[in-house]
């Protein structure tokens, strides 16, 4: 499996996972009804592709807008999955994006930037009510 | 002092760090496994502290977003109620209105019995003068005299008939006004009452040659409004001729009023005039439809009408038209308007 595209809803994240180029990412809102039907299969996708031994470059792209409780820690779980590759050797780049004038999710990126010490923490500001 | 939340998981990290010490001394075998689970403790605690913040920041902008909810729906509450008193301004400036054409109506219509006798007066004086004159002079015969008698007798005639005539219609006049201003509840003969407002409205109607037939049961008394009546059956008068009677086309109106059960009123107005469209037809007692924009239609005459017969009589309004068929307005309503409660 080379890549794992799941659209956009009003209630969950766009997910495109490229694993041949090595980038991740994921858009939109995320507050799905079933949390473990959505997360699920990312995370298996996620953990197959982590074990492989090649070992290439990761960008992860996290463009959410607006996620909920659940989805925080979920959005943790894969931070700290890549941490641990990254802790490994292996060079990931994590880039948190916000909205300017979205200080809130700003310090949120920061709070969650706290335990990534092999990641490589990026914040890059994107304008206000573009692309979901 | 100072308050904090995670002071419980706090003095369980530094119990931790303690018990490590003397791990060290005592197991060293197991120290790097026990720091692990510090770590992972310590990460968890960390998490949460993460999520405690996540779910306040949903939490206050919930609260936001309910904020702007309210707010905006006031707004629009405020907009709305602001429309309507717009809109009920608008119905009462043109009921007015239409109470001032009714008083011009009065005006013109007594106009011509008072001038009438008027000259018929004026007539008898000069002629009474000088009757005087010649008896002075002494030489009044008899058969002037007679002349004179004649004269009197065909002038006195008819300055009695235009001042009866006169009377008779400010009579009725006034009571229609008066029912117009006031919106008093009274008892009320359907046909007189009838009779009395086509009255007030023959100076419109006379010019353009259209005639209103009646058929109303002669006793038929109702306890209602009839200041609303009136303003119900000039408004249907007045759209019929601005409308179905529109650029000199000819035709009639009929008012047939008759009881499909003892207390309950029909009163059917229709014209043979040009009709309307479907789609005119099913809004024509929507406020401010109009075809007449910008050449004096308001689009509330017919709208007024409904409100009357709905909210006043506490009754029903349909109209059937078809283009160059006529239009037929059916109004029911009970013969005893129910109380307001």
């Amino acid at each position: 499996m080379d890549s794992l595209t799941i659209p956009a809803t009003g209630r969950t994240p766009g997910v495109s996972f490229d694993f041949a180029g090595g980038h991740l990412r994921m858009t939109g809102e995320s507050y799905p009804d079933d949390v473990a039907g959505f997360f699920g299969p990312v995370f298996d996708a996620l953990r197959g592709y982590l074990a492989r031994p090649d070992g290439g470059a990761i960008r992860f792209d996290m463009e959410l807008l607006y996620f909920n409780s659940s989805s925080a820690k979920a959005l943790m779980n894969i931070f700290q999955m890549l941490e641990t590759v990254a802790k490994a050797g292996r060079p990931v780049t994590l880039t948190w994006c916000v909205e300017e004038n979205d200080e809130s999710m700003r310090e949120l990126g920061e709070d969650f930037a706290e335990d990534l010490r092999h990641v490589v923490f990026r914040m890059r500001e994107i304008p206000a009510g573009g692309s979901p | 002092m100072s308050f904090n939340l995670f002071a419980a998981e706090e003095e369980a990290l530094a119990k931790a760090r303690a018990l490590e010490k003397r791990l060290e001394a005592l197991a060293p075998q197991c120290l790097s496994e026990y720091r692990e689970l510090v770590a992972a403790f310590e990460l968890s605690t960390r998490e949460q502290q993460r999520l405690v913040r996540v779910s306040d920041r949903l939490q206050a902008q919930l609260s936001d977003a309910n904020h702007e909810l309210e707010r905006r729906r006031s707004e629009a509450e405020a907009a709305l109620e602001s429309l309507r008193e717009a809109q009920e301004a608008m119905v009462q400036s043109e009921k007015l209105a239409s109470l001032g054409a009714l008083v011009a109506g009065v005006a013109h219509e007594i106009n011509t019995p008072v001038g009438i006798a008027v000259s018929c007066a004026s007539h008898l004086a000069d002629a009474t003068q000088a009757l005087r004159r010649r008896a002075e002079e002494g030489e009044l015969g008899k058969a002037e005299f007679a002349r004179y008698l004649t004269t009197a007798i065909d002038t006195t005639d008819l300055i009695l008939g235009n001042c009866e005539r006169a009377s008779q219609l400010i009579a009725g006049f006034k009571q229609v006004a008066v029912d117009r201003a006031s919106a008093e509840r009274r008892s009320v003969n359907l046909a007189a009452y009838i009779q009395d407002t086509l009255v007030s409205l023959q100076p419109k109607l006379r010019p353009s040659g259209h005639a209103v037939a009646v058929s109303c049961p002669g006793d038929l008394e109702l306890d209602s409004y009839p200041g609303v009546l009136s303003q119900i059956l000039s408004n249907l008068v007045m759209n019929a001729l601005t409308h179905a009677f529109a650029d000199g086309r000819p035709g009639d109106m009929a008012i047939m009023v008759d009881l499909p059960t003892p207390d309950t009123v029909r009163l059917r107005f229709t014209d043979n005039g040009r009709g309307m469209s479907e789609e005119h037809r099913a809004r024509v007692f929507e406020p401010f439809f109009t075809t007449r924009r910008g050449r004096g239609g308001s689009g509330l005459g017919l709208h007024i009408v409904h409100n009357l017969v709905v909210g006043v009589l506490k009754g029903a309004i349909t109209v059937d038209s078809m283009p160059d068929q006529g239009t037929s307005f059916t109004l029911l309503f009970p013969c005893r308007t129910p109380g307001q409660d």
